[in-house]
């Protein structure tokens, strides 16, 4: 008890002491010379790994001559892995995006953030008080449209709603997180949210007859078939699509756009602990965030970066993120999904 | 067991004695069964039948008294039932020409319909689902036959799942029956042609009857793979075409309820095998009736 008192005011003053050598400690971490060492992180697979690799780690690693490589596993099979390891970790850094770095946190698997000069910057919000994980990237969510067949940019989730879009919307399965996100937006939207979710069943209940997709591979067929127009999903997702050559836009709705958190720790224990602390020093500074930016269309985590025009229209600012309460969600998450498998989906 | 005999014989009998040896036949196929067929299904079972460390029975009069999940099951069993017919009046035609055949095409022609079992029932059900979307060929070519008037949406229905699972599982019935038509006679049908049947009613009072025990193992073996199919109702058939193994598949990963993920197999299982006991006993019955007649 003391004990954890005494190292948790250790960190806070060791990252104030911080605070106040921001130049110095960014030009030292710069300095650091890791030739020879190697960065062994979890990675999420797919292109979006790759783009992340090139994004970040390659140019880590020629700036401080590390070896970097992720290792492709999804974040609740990572946590799995984490713990299985626990003490000897073999990967020194995790990323996650389903909220495991708290779990993480609360089994002691995971160490205090040293020397990483960018954590100062970062808002309260995307950190843990006690320095063990920080947001990195942000997934922001929102409405995803064809641009030729719908003119004016949806402005709020109540746009679903509108009668000309009939036929012509899709949304995720609560099953999907992005389903469930589209839910408590939706009772936002109509006077409710996380504590009384009535309203956004009961908008909802109008959408029935729309079409209901379960995964995110579907949307370039969904978009492609020419007939859905309007869906709630993310900027990533939206992006990949575009690239595909579909006229597809995404627009940040006026209700605030949900998000995922990306996160990042370092495992207790982990051999290249003082690599992973550069490494994720490196994914906070502003330059890292703005070619996570335009490859992945990720918001940036760090309010310092000051993204070119034609990326900010495309990708909310982090003050237009909307923070849901993802305790009452979670907790609500068994009677909300046997709900909306009754009255929605049947 | 005339070689097994020999064996033992040029060994000058130095190996286990005879009796020991269907035993240590069976030995590890009996060893796996029990590690991993009979004690996870154990297992599945006490957890279905446990509530926060008390014996209960509070899951499953979850599921009995809720509409939603006998839905869920007569979904799930008429799937099963759609897929077996299917299937059963697809492949009955082809196994047989097949067994017929006496070109050397025949063979050919059976490693063609075996070929889709290479490829995973994920790509292949992917393949269906580009054909299912509302501009799909499928949609495309039955609005330009005339046939429908609006495009047709299979994605996401539970139409689309039959079709695309019968696609999955047709093989498996080809190649059993293949193999029954095969050792029929072909003679007998002509004795009965000689008879004065003629060679449709030859076909079915003979030859079919005598494919019955094929037609059983081919019918089982689809229906208990189309109902706790997973990659095909969960790509093509989406959140309203819900299935038990879908929703197994939800309890387990979705809502971290084990004991009701448990709850649903567990009944998913009895009433398969009380469906599967009842049908090869109805079949039994008919053929001996049949055979004291």
């Amino acid at each position: 008890m003391t004990f954890d008192h005494i190292s948790r005011r250790q960190v806070l003053t060791g990252l104030a002491a911080l605070g106040t050598l921001p130049l110095l400690s960014s030009r030292l971490s710069a300095a650091e010379s890791f030739s020879g060492r190697s960065l062994v992180s979890s990675g999420f697979g797919g292109s979006t790994m790759d783009i992340i690799h090139k994004a970040v780690f390659d140019p880590f690693d020629k700036a401080t001559g590390a070896k970097s490589t992720q290792v492709p596993m999804q974040s609740a099979a990572a946590l799995a892995r984490l713990k299985s390891e626990a003490g000897n970790p073999q990967i020194d850094m995790f990323q996650f995006s389903g909220g495991q770095e708290d779990a993480a946190k609360k089994e002691g698997l995971t160490q205090p953030l040293t020397s990483v000069a960018q954590l100062n910057a970062i808002p309260a919000e995307m950190k843990d008080p006690d320095g063990h994980w920080v947001t990195w990237a942000v997934i922001g969510e929102g409405i995803v449209y064809r641009k030729d067949k719908i003119k004016e940019p949806p402005r709020s989730y109540k746009d679903f709603l509108k009668p000309e879009y009939k036929g012509h919307v899709a949304f995720p399965a609560i099953t999907n997180g992005y389903g469930m996100d589209f839910l408590v937006m939706l009772a936002r939207a109509f006077g409710g949210g996380e504590v009384n979710i009535e309203p956004g069943f009961e908008a909802m209940r109008k959408l029935k007859g729309e079409t209901i997709f379960k995964a995110a591979s579907d949307l370039p067929s969904l978009f492609g078939q020419g007939d859905i127009w309007i869906m709630p999903y993310d900027t990533g997702n939206a992006f990949k699509v575009q690239s595909s050559g579909l006229p597809v836009a995404f627009a940040t709705p006026e209700e605030g756009s949900p998000a995922v958190n990306i996160t990042a720790v370092v495992a207790k224990g982990a051999k290249n602990a003082d690599v992973a602390n550069a490494a994720i020093d490196y994914m906070l500074r502003p330059e890292a965030q703005i070619e996570i930016a335009r490859h992945m269309r990720w918001t940036a985590s760090n309010p310092n970066t000051k993204l070119p025009d034609d990326l900010a229209s495309e990708v909310p600012n982090v003050a237009q993120l909307a923070k849901l309460d993802r305790a009452i969600i979670n907790e609500k998450r068994p009677e909300w999904t046997e709900r909306w498998n009754r009255e929605i989906a049947r | 067991m005339t070689a097994t005999g020999d064996l033992a014989r040029q060994k000058g009998r130095s190996g286990p004695s005879p009796a020991v040896v269907p035993v240590l036949i069976f030995a590890p196929c009996l060893i796996v069964y029990l590690v991993l067929f009979v004690w996870p299904q154990l297992s599945l079972l006490t957890t279905s039948a446990f509530d926060k460390g008390q014996l209960s029975g509070v899951h499953y009069v979850r599921f009995l008294g809720d509409e939603y999940y006998w839905e869920l099951l007569g979904r799930t069993l008429l799937l099963g039932v759609c897929v077996t017919l299917i299937t059963l009046v697809l492949g009955v035609p082809v196994a047989y020409v097949l067994a017929r055949m006496q070109s050397r095409m025949a063979a050919l022609l059976l490693i063609l319909t075996t070929f889709p079992l290479l490829v995973s029932a994920v790509v292949r059900s992917f393949g269906w689902m580009v054909l299912f979307f509302r501009d799909g060929i499928v949609s495309n070519t039955l609005q330009a036959l005339g046939l429908v008037d609006h495009p047709l949406q299979l994605m996401y229905t539970l139409t689309g799942v039959i079709i695309a699972l019968a696609q999955v599982l047709l093989p498996l019935m080809v190649l059993t029956l293949h193999g029954v038509f095969k050792s029929i006679d072909p003679d007998l049908e002509f004795a009965a042609m000689s008879l004065g049947a003629s060679p449709p009613l030859a076909l079915c009072l003979v030859t079919l009857r005598l494919a019955r025990s094929g037609i059983v193992a081919g019918s089982l073996l689809v229906f208990s793979l189309a109902i706790s199919a997973f990659a095909t109702p969960g790509l093509v058939g989406g959140a309203r075409a819900n299935v038990m193994a879908t929703a197994i598949y939800e309890q387990t990963i979705e809502m971290l309820d084990w004991p009701f993920a448990s709850t649903l197999a567990t009944v998913l299982l009895v009433f398969v095998l009380a469906l599967s006991l009842l049908y090869g006993a109805a079949l039994d019955r008919r053929a001996k009736s049949e055979s004291v007649a």
